[in-house]
This record gives structure tokens, C-alpha cells and sequence, in this order.
């Protein structure tokens, strides 16, 4: 029940972007079979270019897939805990998701921010194998850094308001 | 090298003390690993914070690593495709008229399936969706059903192919072909002494158990099982002959898992995939974004020759063979609790080795016993992966299945020891198959 027209239109947006991620990551893990595959059977067949840049390939593929996987991540709440309280009332949790919150946030933001000089490092640079520009992988950690601070952001505004007495809108 | 800012001794306080008091703040372990390295990274002169950046873009930039996704593939691909349902009909037909019948099941399809995927996360979350329900209806104990299903799961890294074995063997220069031969032995004998141990319990708790199949029924299992049987071979053989390497190998198992899915049994539909890749790429994604802070972790650790410090002592303690072996298998039992398996290779294997090396242990041995101890932090909380996922399943807490864990681990603890004690057993397949690989 969005309150507020703004809260709901950021609402549908991140879920939008969500959907989105998830169908990229799942065309990054079906990519990620076709280089290897390539490497394999090109050793073996003749008609089957033995091209260089299968490695790379595969290996800048799986940055992205890591990294793609970890905004869901962040948005769905699944990164590992160590749960040391295991059974708490719905406040106390919200106090605690609060507070480790505040650490991811800074976390993202750390991935924005030197993020953003990682990639511009790397913007007149190619790849060894295949030639590519190499900004196009570094740009994951900027792309990273900013979901975690929306994903979380809007995680952290629920336990808000589940402090406040309101249930989660 | 000029000297630096901190001493090693305050960079290790700010390093642990932050990781840990992030942990009980319930911080995800992802981010209280690399943001544990923050201060330093802030502190330090010659230091800067796109360190963190720098160095979990290195970790992830890596051939090896995407075993990981492959083999979650691997296991998702058997799930949907019916590949799993006849090795739970085989195994049925074999083990099902044992006391315990289901539980044993649980084991030995857990040994079949280390036997074509190598990852115990995703054995853990496809049995527990299998067995721990199933086992609650025919009256077994909830907190048995979830400790035999996340203890039989550890069986997948130590059984070849493994995740565990193509990391450490890429990591600490160790022939991933020796490491497979090696895992075979101590694998099969952790699974008879958890079908020894759901024996036992079965008969204390009256657990149910099948009528014995026909030796037609453990025929005709077997018949349609010979297609998903013949995968070890495959991974393993192709390996071993260098027709691919490690991490292609686990290509091969999603090749071939995925052949036998869309071709051969013709159970999957489009939905079934999907689903299959997105859970693949979500669970693995999850488990490498730690491993690449654990690896700036494991620089500024070596930026401040904080380990060399820690194990400065050990090495002239003078142990022999035996208790160098047993030493290294409690440092990773210990730090398998706190750490997933491979950011733990990667800081504490090169740590151990030369330990290892001066005590004169095969390198191969000594890698199993790190990998059977590692595999056992699976299930130790309070970061044990394969117990988290069982109890998610089961809606549980950790702590109410903590005991019957416990109760399982002392049978494995002991094919552990003799492990350590009786260096053949990870040895002698090696030896006898591939001498080669043991130079």
C-alpha cells in the first residue's frame, strides 16, 4: 500500500531494475557455457576455430555474473549472516537489520566511489587477449556499489517503519 | 620497502577485531570481510581503499573459479532434468531395506551425486528440498532429518570431481588429477560411516524402513541410472587423460547433465531451465562475492606478514608427520567455522604449506587433509553453509539440530584421524592409477 505517489513509482522502479538483473544474470550463466565449450571441442575437431579470447571471455563473464548475483543479493537479503541471536521480536530484528544496515551502506558506497576511478582507470585500456575495452568490466563495481546503496537503502526504510509501529508498505 | 604506518600487531587487532564485531552485528560476511579492511586501507600511508576494488576484481578475473558456477549448474540441471529422480530409485533399491531406510538413501544418493557435481551447497539445498520433508512424514526426528542431510552434503567436495580440490590445486601449485584419485578413498569410507551411524540411530529410534527390492527392481534402477553413473567416469577419466582441464571438466558435467536432461530423459521444460540458471547464478554469486574480499583480506594479512608472525613458533616446535597433520587439520577445522572453504584455502593453505612441506608431508596429503577438514566446517556453526541451507529448508534453528550434527561428526572426525595417520588412504589410488601425478 504505497502511501506516498513517489515512494511508489522509486518502489516499482527498483523492481523493474530487479526483474531486469535477474534476467541478465541468467543470460550471463547460459553465455558463460558457450567459450568453455568453444576451448574444449576447438581442441579437438578441426572445423572448430581455435579463437584466443575464449578465456577472457569466460573469466570477464563471470566478474559480471559475481557481481550481478550480488546486487540480488543485496536486494533479496540473501548474503550470508553468521546468526548469533537466533530467535528475536520483530523491533529488536529491526534494530539489529538497522544497524548492519548502516555497514552495507557504506560498503556500497565504496564500491560507487572508488569504483568510479577504477573504471575511469581504466577507460583508455584494452584487454591482453581479445582487445576490449577494459572499462566495460571495471563498470561493474560503480553499477554494484549504487544498487547495494538502493537495494539496501530500501530494505533499511522497511525496518523503519517497522520500528515505528507501521508494517512494511 | 619503507616501514609501514601500523605494526602488524595493530593491523591484525583492527583486521579480526572489525571482521568479528561486524559478525555479531550481523553484517553480511561479504562486507564485514572487506570492510574489516577499510581503516587500514584509510590509515596507512602507502595504502588506499581502491585496494578493495582492485583486489576482489583480481579474485573474480579468475579460469578457476568458474567451477563454482558450473557445477551448481551441474546439480541444478540433474534436479530438473530427472537425472535425480532415478538415482534416488537406484539408490532406493539398494539401501532402502536398511534400518532407516530413507536416511541411508539420503547417504548414498549424496555419494553418488558428489560423484557428478562438485558443490555441497548445492547438494544441501537439493536434498534438503527432497529428503527432509519425505523423512518428517515417515516420523523421523526433525533434527536428525536436518543433520544427516547436511553432513551427507560435505561428501560432495571430498568425493571427485570437487570444487575444493580444482581451487587448491590452482592456488597451491597441487595436480588436480592426484587430488581427484585422492579424495575417491577417504570420500566413500565418510559415507559408510554415515550409513554406519543412520544405522545405529535407526535401531535406538525404531526408524522405519522399505521392503527389499526385487533383484529385478535393483536391475532395472540400475539400467536407467547407467546414463547419470557414467559422469564421474567421464569428468574424472577425461581429467586424468588431459583431454580437458580442471575447470573445463565442469563444463563437461554441465554438457553432459544437460544432454541427459533435454535429450535423453526429456523431463525439463523451459520454466524448469530457467530456473535452474537463475538459482545457479544467484547461489554461486553469493558465495564468490566472498571469496573476493576475502582475498584483499588475505593481502593486507600478507602486506603485514601477519601469518608468517602467527606461525613464526610452529615450525620450531619439532612436530613429526602425525601431529603436523593433526595441527593442520584442527587450524582449518577451526577456521572452517568461521570462514567459507575457499576464501579459507586462499588465506590459510599458503599459510600451512610450508609447515606442511617442513614436516615432510606429501603435498597431496596434505591437501586432503586440508579439503576433508574444510568440508567439515560445512556443517560447523556458525558458519557452516550446508547446515544454514538444511535448516532454511526445514524452517528450523541452527541450534536445535546442533546436537545430532555433532553426533555425526565424531564417526567422520575418526575416518579423519586415520586419514592423517594413514597417509595411503589419500595416496594409494593415486599411486596405483597415475604415479605420475605424484612425481
Amino acid at each position: 500500500m504505497p502511501s506516498h505517489p513517489a515512494r511508489g513509482a522509486f518502489r516499482r522502479a527498483t523492481f523493474l531494475y530487479s526483474r531486469f538483473l535477474d534476467l541478465l544474470l541468467v543470460l550471463t550463466v547460459a553465455i558463460l557455457i558457450i567459450p568453455v565449450s568453444l576451448q574444449i571441442f576447438a581442441r579437438f575437431t578441426e572445423f572448430l576455430p581455435r579463437y584466443i579470447w575464449t578465456e577472457e571471455a569466460a573469466r570477464f563473464l563471470l566478474v559480471w555474473m559475481v557481481m550481478i548475483g550480488a546486487m540480488i543479493g543485496a536486494r533479496e537479503g540473501t548474503h550470508f549472516v553468521v546468526d548469533l541471536f537466533p530467535s528475536l521480536s520483530p523491533r529488536k530484528q529491526a534494530v539489529l537489520d538497522l544497524t548492519s544496515g548502516v555497514f552495507v551502506l557504506i560498503f556500497g558506497f565504496i564500491f560507487l566511489w572508488y569504483g568510479i576511478e577504477f573504471t575511469q582507470f581504466a577507460w583508455f585500456r584494452i584487454s591482453e587477449l581479445a582487445e576490449w575495452p577494459l572499462w566495460l568490466i571495471h563498470i561493474a563495481w560503480p553499477i554494484a556499489g549504487f544498487s547495494w546503496l538502493i537495494f539496501t537503502g530500501e530494505r533499511m526504510w522497511d525496518s523503519l517503519q517497522i520500528l515505528r509501529g507501521r508494517e512494511a508498505g | 620497502m619503507g616501514a609501514s604506518t601500523l605494526s602488524a600487531a595493530q593491523a591484525s587487532w583492527i583486521l579480526f577485531g572489525g571482521f568479528f564485531g561486524m559478525l555479531v552485528l550481523r553484517v553480511p560476511i561479504s562486507v564485514a570481510i572487506g570492510l574489516a579492511c577499510l581503516p587500514i586501507l584509510l590509515i596507512e600511508d602507502r595504502l588506499w581503499p581502491m585496494i578493495l576494488v582492485q583486489e576482489t576484481f583480481n579474485a573474480y578475473n579468475s579460469f578457476i573459479l568458474l567451477a563454482v558456477p558450473f557445477f551448481l549448474l551441474t546439480a541444478n540441471l540433474m534436479n530438473a532434468g530427472g537425472i535425480t529422480d532415478r538415482l534416488v530409485r537406484f539408490s532406493r533399491a539398494l539401501v532402502g531395506h536398511f534400518p532407516g531406510g530413507l536416511a541411508q538413501i539420503n547417504v548414498v544418493l549424496s555419494i553418488f551425486f558428489a560423484g557428478i557435481s562438485g558443490s555441497s551447497t548445492a547438494d544441501a539445498a537439493s536434498q534438503s528440498k527432497l529428503f527432509i520433508e519425505a523423512q518428517r512424514k515417515e516420523g523421523y526426528d526433525d533434527s536428525f532429518s536436518v543433520a544427516i542431510t547436511a553432513v551427507s552434503a560435505v561428501l560432495a567436495v571430498i568425493i571427485p570431481p570437487s570444487i575444493l580440490m580444482i581451487v587448491w590445486g590452482g592456488v597451491l601449485t597441487v595436480s588436480i588429477g592426484a587430488l581427484f584419485l585422492a579424495g575417491i578413498l577417504p570420500g566413500l569410507l565418510i559415507g559408510f560411516a554415515q550409513m554406519g551411524t543412520v544405522h545405529v540411530y535407526a535401531k535406538l529410534r525404531n526408524y522405519p524402513t522399505y521392503p527389499r527390492s526385487t533383484m529385478r527392481e535393483v536391475f532395472a534402477s540400475f539400467m536407467v541410472s547407467i546414463p547419470a553413473l557414467m559422469t564421474p567416469f567421464i569428468i574424472i577419466g577425461g581429467k586424468i587423460f588431459g583431454w580437458f582441464t580442471a575447470t573445463e571438466s565442469a563444463c563437461i558435467a554441465v554438457l553432459y547433465a544437460g544432454f541427459l536432461s533435454v535429450i535423453v530423459y526429456r523431463e525439463t521444460d523451459w520454466r524448469g531451465l530457467w530456473n535452474a540458471f537463475s538459482e545457479t547464478g544467484k547461489l554461486s554469486a553469493i558465495t564468490l562475492f566472498c571469496v573476493g574480499t576475502a582475498s584483499a583480506f588475505g593481502w593486507l594479512l600478507a602486506f603485514y606478514k601477519i601469518p608468517e608472525a602467527l606461525m613464526a613458533g610452529v615450525g620450531a616446535w619439532g612436530m613429526g608427520p602425525v601431529l603436523t597433520g593433526f595441527f593442520i587439520a584442527g587450524v582449518f577445522l577451526v577456521v572452517g567455522c568461521f570462514l567459507d572453504a575457499i576464501p579459507a584455502i586462499i588465506i590459510v593453505g599458503a599459510i600451512l604449506q610450508p609447515i606442511a612441506e617442513g614436516a615432510g608431508l606429501h603435498p597431496v596429503h596434505f591437501a586432503m587433509i586440508g579439503i576433508v577438514s574444510l568440508a567439515f566446517g560445512l556443517v560447523t556453526p556458525p558458519y557452516g553453509l550446508c547446515l544454514l541451507i538444511a535448516c532454511a529448508v526445514a524452517e528450523m534453528r541452527v541450534i536445535d539440530a546442533l546436537k545430532d550434527t555433532c553426533i555425526m561428526l565424531i564417526p567422520m572426525l575418526c575416518v579423519l584421524a586415520l586419514l592423517i595417520v594413514w597417509p595411503d588412504m589419500a595416496l594409494l589410488l593415486p599411486r596405483l592409477i597415475e604415479p605420475d601425478f605424484l612425481r
